[in-house]
C-alpha cells in the first residue's frame, strides 16, 4: 500500500512539473502531516480544453507560489480528470476521486451540466467542491447548498450586468440568437429577466436558436438583419461566439445593429479572431489583463506571461482565485476538516489581481466585479480589445441572499 | 409577408453553405461509389485541411496570398494523409464487408483527431479572409458576404471539374466501371488497385478542399469534423449514393431549406434540413437521383 502510495505521489510529483517548483524541505516541523490534495475535473480534450486548460494554468501558477512556503507546512497537489464535456463522465470521475484517489476536495468544471452534477454528488458526500469556469446560476442559485462554490461570475450577474448597460440606451425591438446548450439557456434568461424588470416596455423582435458546433451563422445573422431589430442579443460562448463575431463583420450587420454578448471582450475570443473581429460590440466579462492597470494586475499578467508564454484569460484568474481561496481556508481552519474547511472558505476574503474578493457566506458566490466595454481595433495590438470600460461591483449585479433563499425554497 | 429581398438574401446565402457541403460530400460519394467505402476519416480530411490552410496563411504572415496558397496547399496535406492511410491499411480491407470499413475509418477518425490535437493543440485558430473578399457586397440590392460569393463561384468550378475528371478522363471512366464490375476491369488488365487509390485521391483532395474553403468562414477547431461527416453522410444518402450530383442536390437541399427555414420559423429552424433528409427518404428511400449501389 504505502509503495502504492509512493508510486502515485511520484506520478504526481512529475504531472506538477515545472508547474510548482520542488522547494526545500520546509524549516519548521509541518502541522499537516500530509499534502493536501486537490482533484480537479474539466474538459481537456476538444473546443473547450482551451478554458479548461487556461483556469489549470492559472491554478498551476498559484500553487507554485503557495507550496514556496506551504499552507500549515503542507503542499497542496492535484489530480485532473479529463469529462470531454460530458456529465456522466464527469460524474463518474467526481465518484473516482473521492473515494479512491481520496481527494480532499473536488475543483471543476467548465460544463454546466457536469458542474450541476458533482454538485448533488458533493452534497449527498459532503465534499467540498468548487466551480471555477460554468456560469449557470444554478449552481450557487437555486441548487445552491452547503459544499458547493462558486470562484468565477454567473448568469445571474452577467445577465444583470447586460440589462443594467441597455437600460439606458433606446433600443426597444430586441432579437436573441442562441446556442442550444445549458449556458445559452441560463444567460438568455437571466438577460431578458431583468431587461423586462429594468426597462418593461422592451419587446421581443423573435428569437433563433442553433445547436452547439453550428459552422456557419451567416444565414442566421442575415435573417436577424432582415427582422430590424434595435439591438440583439447573442447567448454564445466558446468557438460559438467566435463565429458569430466574424459573420457580424463579415456581413456588416456590427455597423448597423447593435450587438451585445457575455465575454464577447474575452481575449481568448478576440485574439484568434484578429480584425476578422467587429468592432462596437458589447461585452461583459469579470477579467481582462490589460485593465484595471494596478500593480496587482500587472505582477500576475507578468507571471502568467512568462510561464505560460501568453496573457492569461479569465479562466486562468479563476483557477489563480480558487488555488488562494483554498490555501486561506484551510489556514484559517488549520486542519483538513472538510466541515471546519467550509466554515472558513463562507465568507473569506483573498487579495486577487483585481483587488479583495468575498466568498459570500449565504449562496457561496465570490463577489466579483463585472467589466462592461466595447471592442476598438487600437493601433498597439493585431487584435481587438475592450475600450470604454466600466466597472459594476459584485454586489450591484448579484441576486440578494433574500433573492437566493426564495430560489433555494427555504 | 416575407420580404422578397429577404427571401432572395436567405437563398443565397444557403446557396453558397450549399457549395461547401458538395465539395466535401460529393469527395466522400465518389468514394462511396468506387470503392464502395463509407470513410468516416472523411470529414478528419476536412479538418486537417481547415488547419492546413490556417497553417499556410500564417506561414506567410498574413500577406493577402494567404489564401490562395491554402486553397492550393490545404487539399495537397489532406491528399498526402489519405494516401498514407489508404496505402498502409485500407487497400487491404476492400474486400471487407461494409460494416468492418465503417469500424475501420471510425478508428482512423479518432486516431486523426488527437493527431491534430497533437500538431495544432486544442486551441481555436481563425483565418482572415484576403482584403478583397472582407466584407459584405450588395448584389441587386441584397447585402451578401463577399466570401459567399466567391463561393457561389468555386461551386459551380468544382462541379464542372468532376464532371470532367468523370466522363472524360480515361480514369474517370476506369472508376466508374471499377465501380460496376470490378473483377472485370481486373481481367481486361487493368491494375484495380491503382485506380482505386487514384480515386480516393479525388475523395480526399475535396475533403481538404472544403476544409481549406471553409476556413476564413468559421473557427477551426477540433470537432469540426464530427459536424460535417454527419451531413456529408445525410446529404449522401438524399442524393443518392455513389452519386455526384445527387450529392450536388442533397446539398442545396440542405443548405436552402436551412436558411430559407430562418425566415419561417427562426426558433426552430435546425430541424428544417433534418425533416426535407426525413420526407425526401421517406418518398424516396434510394434517394433523390440513381444511387450506384
Amino acid at each position: 500500500m504505502t509503495a502504492k502510495r509512493s508510486v502515485v505521489l511520484l506520478v504526481l510529483v512529475l504531472t506538477i512539473g515545472m508547474g510548482a517548483r520542488p522547494g526545500p524541505l520546509q524549516a519548521q516541523a509541518p502541522r499537516l502531516d500530509r499534502a493536501i490534495k486537490v482533484g480537479i475535473i474539466d474538459t481537456y480534450s476538444g473546443p473547450p480544453a482551451v478554458f479548461g486548460n487556461d483556469a489549470l494554468n492559472g491554478f498551476k501558477l498559484a500553487l507554485a507560489e503557495i507550496n514556496k512556503d506551504g499552507v500549515l507546512g503542507a503542499r497542496i497537489e492535484f489530480v485532473t480528470r479529463d469529462e470531454r464535456f460530458s456529465p456522466e463522465v464527469g460524474l463518474s470521475m467526481a465518484r473516482e476521486l473521492v473515494l479512491q484517489e481520496r481527494v480532499d476536495l473536488l475543483v471543476g468544471t467548465i460544463n454546466s451540466a457536469t458542474a450541476l452534477a458533482i454538485s448533488a454528488y458533493a452534497k449527498e458526500q459532503k465534499v467540498p467542491f468548487l466551480v471555477w469556469i460554468s456560469k449557470s446560476e444554478k449552481i450557487t442559485g437555486q441548487s445552491g447548498h452547503r459544499y458547493v462554490f462558486s470562484t468565477g461570475e454567473n448568469t445571474a450577474m452577467a445577465g444583470r450586468a447586460i440589462a443594467e448597460a441597455l437600460a439606458r440606451k433606446p433600443y426597444t425591438r430586441y432579437w436573441i440568437g442562441a446556442e442550444d446548450y445549458e449556458y445559452g439557456h441560463s444567460i438568455t434568461n437571466s438577460f431578458w429577466r431583468f431587461m423586462k424588470r429594468m426597462k418593461p416596455e422592451v419587446t421581443l423582435a423573435g428569437q433563433s436558436w442553433w445547436r452547439t458546433g453550428e459552422p456557419d451563422l451567416v444565414p442566421y445573422v442575415t435573417a436577424i438583419a432582415n427582422a430590424r431589430p434595435d439591438a440583439v442579443f447573442f447567448g454564445t460562448g466558446g468557438a460559438g461566439m467566435t463565429n458569430v463575431l466574424r459573420v457580424l463583420k463579415a456581413t456588416g450587420m456590427s455597423s448597423r445593429t447593435p450587438a451585445v454578448i457575455h465575454t464577447a471582450i474575452d481575449h481568448a475570443v478576440l485574439r484568434p479572431l484578429g480584425t476578422a473581429a467587429p468592432e462596437g460590440v458589447l461585452g461583459t466579462i469579470d477579467y481582462l489583463w490589460y485593465y484595471p492597470e494596478t500593480p496587482a494586475n500587472q505582477n500576475f499578467v507578468k507571471a502568467f506571461q512568462a510561464a505560460y508564454g501568453g496573457p492569461p484569460g479569465f479562466p486562468a484568474f479563476h483557477g489563480y482565485n480558487t488555488a488562494h481561496f483554498i490555501a486561506e481556508a484551510i489556514r484559517k481552519a488549520r486542519s483538513l476538516d472538510r466541515e471546519k474547511f467550509v466554515d472558513a472558505l463562507e465568507g473569506l476574503k483573498i487579495n486577487t489581481p483585481v483587488g479583495e474578493v468575498e466568498m459570500r457566506a449565504c449562496d457561496h458566490q465570490a463577489v466579483l466585479p463585472l467589466f462592461i466595454g466595447t471592442t476598438k481595433k487600437i493601433p498597439q495590438y493585431e487584435f481587438l480589445v475592450a475600450t470604454d470600460i466600466a466597472t459594476l461591483r459584485g454586489e450591484q449585479v448579484m441576486p440578494t441572499c433574500d433573492d437566493i433563499r426564495k430560489a433555494r425554497g427555504s | 409577408m416575407v420580404e422578397f429581398t429577404a427571401l432572395a438574401s436567405q437563398v443565397l446565402v444557403g446557396l453558397s453553405r450549399a457549395m461547401i457541403l458538395f465539395i466535401v460530400s460529393a469527395g466522400l460519394s465518389f468514394v462511396l461509389g468506387v470503392l464502395r467505402v463509407p470513410n468516416v476519416f472523411h470529414g478528419s480530411l476536412y479538418m486537417i485541411g481547415a488547419f492546413s490552410a490556417f497553417s499556410i496563411a500564417t506561414w506567410l504572415g498574413g500577406h493577402p496570398a494567404g489564401l490562395w496558397l491554402a486553397l492550393l496547399g490545404a487539399p495537397v496535406v489532406a491528399v498526402a494523409v489519405g494516401l498514407v492511410v489508404e496505402r498502409a491499411l485500407l487497400s487491404h480491407l476492400y474486400q471487407r464487408e461494409h460494416l468492418m470499413l465503417i469500424l475501420f475509418t471510425f478508428g482512423v477518425m479518432l486516431v486523426l483527431n488527437d493527431l491534430v490535437k497533437l500538431v495544432w493543440g486544442p486551441d481555436y485558430r481563425s483565418l482572415v479572409a484576403p482584403p478583397s473578399l472582407q466584407g459584405a457586397a450588395s448584389v441587386l440590392g441584397i447585402s451578401v458576404p463577399r466570401y459567399n460569393l466567391f463561393l457561389l463561384f468555386v461551386g459551380p468550378l468544382v462541379a464542372a471539374g468532376m464532371w470532367f475528371v468523370t466522363a472524360k478522363t480515361r480514369i474517370g471512366r476506369i472508376a466508374r466501371a471499377a465501380a460496376v464490375d470490378r473483377d472485370m476491369v481486373g481481367i481486361l488488365g487493368i491494375n484495380v488497385s491503382r485506380v482505386f487509390s487514384a480515386a480516393f485521391m479525388i475523395g480526399c483532395y475535396l475533403a481538404g478542399l472544403g476544409g481549406a474553403l471553409v476556413a476564413p468562414t468559421t473557427s477551426i477547431t477540433l470537432g469540426m469534423d464530427h459536424t460535417i461527416i454527419i451531413e456529408a453522410f445525410l446529404i449522401v444518402t438524399v442524393g443518392g449514393l455513389g452519386n455526384i450530383w445527387g450529392a450536388l442536390v442533397g446539398s442545396i437541399l440542405f443548405g436552402v431549406t436551412q436558411s430559407v427555414g430562418l425566415l419561417v420559423w427562426p426558433q426552430f429552424a435546425i430541424v428544417f434540413p433534418y425533416l426535407a433528409t426525413v420526407i425526401v427518404l421517406l418518398l424516396r428511400p434510394t434517394g433523390l437521383l440513381r444511387s450506384v449501389w
